[in-house]
């Protein structure tokens, strides 16, 4: 069973929220935390990306591509992008995997991969 | 509200500096202090950003006040990020313009270099968002790349351009004796010689290492005061006439047109109304550029230029020095350094200076109106200054 990442649907308007917020940001008219978890779709279309050369020190590989996605139904999504040669506008799929070890603690996220 | 004037300025050398972090946010204080010819304030506001993360030092504008022997005057810390310093300035205004204060202090500083520069890149990558984006190893200059990009494919913006920004602005920086870089470049060194690959390698594809701000050290200072106690100084009259702010969403994948700046629009928009000014009118601006790309756009979100042809008016040499609107006389932040929470204080300065007429080489001459803009985040918290010269 894959791990999801879940995007937030307002119960007042329906409008979708990623990440989490505790007020919609299109109707405002909510009472906090009224929002339906709803998980992210997988498939989307790479908006923009970035190969970072400096990385955070507690990375231990020399260069890391980063990518901002459209996915489809519209909510857009930060992630990694372990594609070769990004082009804007490409279709890409995304796995829920560790990107980050903090403290030794893994955190998951989106790693998008060319569909 | 009353009428709220700059009666006094002092900074530091923006480089490493090898002292406290205290000391470098009252070494400025000190100099503005005996540039307007005053013993005493009622309040201080302190801009720092990573005193708690950086220099285990918190609570710094109590040590502040104590170094300068200023108490039982009121002080504060102020941090809003890299808008730290021009959030201080308002804050320090507000006190001024209620009547609640007659002359405040506001001095900002930040010790960066005590860590090396991959924490120091980490430090600023706090600023994102915690689960959406700084996980992903999300910096602010991996935002920057992301955003230059898209300014790339939609406005025709290239390297070549990005290029003339950080030469302009290194250049300028050498005629500031404060300034962090000192380092003569051109276009063709830095993008078409042989070396161009090792010497000025990516950073966030697409920016290259000049086309990021160094991280540095330093300190600056601006002193606030009521219209009547300014008088008895015998300073130049430079008016503090607008202050705008606005923020934007907190990840930046959010925004519905990711190659506008919003806030920048916004606050730049208050600041003008309040000042009864318009763009048309400035003669001198220093704009946030933490990295090329921001000079430009913040350029054309203001309202000096139309969106998408920020770009042209630098290849035209427009905001050089001696042209129509010099931007960054300073160096900016390309150049002069950015110590994040001394920034939005560092423009502030420059801009007086240029309006007493006191900015030596680099001085725009006749300059009556000044503009700053101190963006912190990656655009989500903005906060723009005017300045008017009085008499």
């Amino acid at each position: 069973m894959g791990r999801e990442i879940y995007a937030y649907r307002c119960r007042k308007c329906g409008q979708l929220h990623y990440p989490y917020r505790m007020v919609c940001r299109s109707c405002g008219d909510n009472e906090h935390n009224e929002f339906d978890p709803v998980p992210l779709p997988k498939d989307g279309t790479l908006l923009t990306f970035t190969q970072l050369h400096n990385l955070p020190s507690d990375f231990e590989v020399p260069r890391l591509k980063l990518g901002i996605v459209e996915l489809d139904g519209g909510v857009r999504i930060t992630g990694q992008l372990d594609v070769d040669e990004p082009r804007i506008g490409m279709r890409v799929r995304g796995e829920v995997e560790v990107v980050r070890r903090v403290n030794y603690d893994r955190r998951y996220g989106m790693v998008f991969r060319e569909a | 509200m009353r009428d709220v004037y700059v009666v006094g300025i002092g900074i530091t050398s923006f480089t490493r500096l090898e002292y406290p972090l205290s000391e470098i946010a009252a070494y400025p204080a000190m100099m503005a202090l005996r540039d307007a010819g005053l013993r005493a304030v009622d309040h201080l506001y302190v801009a720092n950003m990573g005193g708690g993360r950086v220099n285990h030092q918190t609570g710094l504008a109590s040590a502040v006040v104590d170094t300068l022997s200023l108490t039982p005057a009121g002080a504060e810390t102020v941090e809003n990020g890299p808008a730290s310093g021009a959030s201080a300035i308002k804050e320090g205004f507000l006190a001024v313009a209620s009547g609640m204060h007659d002359v405040v202090l506001v001095t900002g500083a930040e010790r960066m270099r005590e860590v090396n520069n991959l924490e120091a890149t980490d430090f600023v990558a706090t600023l994102t968002h915690p689960l959406a984006e700084y996980i992903y190893g999300v910096t602010l200059p991996s935002l920057a790349g992301m955003f230059t990009r898209l300014y790339m494919e939609k406005y025709g913006v290239t390297e070549r351009h990005l290029a003339m920004v950080a030469v302009k602005n290194q250049n300028n920086a050498l005629l500031n004796e404060f300034a962090h870089l000192h380092q003569p470049i051109t276009v063709e060194g830095i993008l078409d010689s042989p070396e161009a690959m090792t010497n000025n390698p990516y950073v966030a594809e697409p920016l290259r290492f000049f086309d990021c701000c160094p991280v540095s050290d330093g300190g600056a200072c601006v002193i606030l005061a009521s219209r009547e106690a300014a008088e008895g100084l015998g300073k130049p009259f430079v008016r503090l006439a607008g202050i705008g702010q606005a923020t934007d969403t907190h990840c930046v994948h959010e925004r519905e047109e990711p190659t506008d700046l919003l806030a920048v629009r916004s606050a730049a928009s208050q600041a003008f109304d309040r000042a009864e000014l318009a763009p048309s009118d400035v003669d001198v601006a220093e704009l946030h550029d933490a990295f090329t790309i921001l000079e430009i756009v913040e350029s054309e979100e203001v309202g000096f230029f139309e969106k998408g042809q920020g770009h042209l008016a630098v290849e035209r040499g427009e905001t050089s020095l001696g042209g129509r609107l010099p931007i960054n006389p300073s160096g900016g932040l390309k150049g002069r350094g950015h110590p994040v929470g001394a920034t939005g204080v560092a423009q502030a300065y420059e801009v007086v200076l240029q309006l007493r007429g006191e900015a030596g080489e680099r001085q725009v001459e006749g300059a009556r109106v000044g503009f700053t803009c101190n963006f912190g985040g990656f655009g989500n918290n903005v906060v723009c200054l005017v300045f008017a010269r009085e008499g």
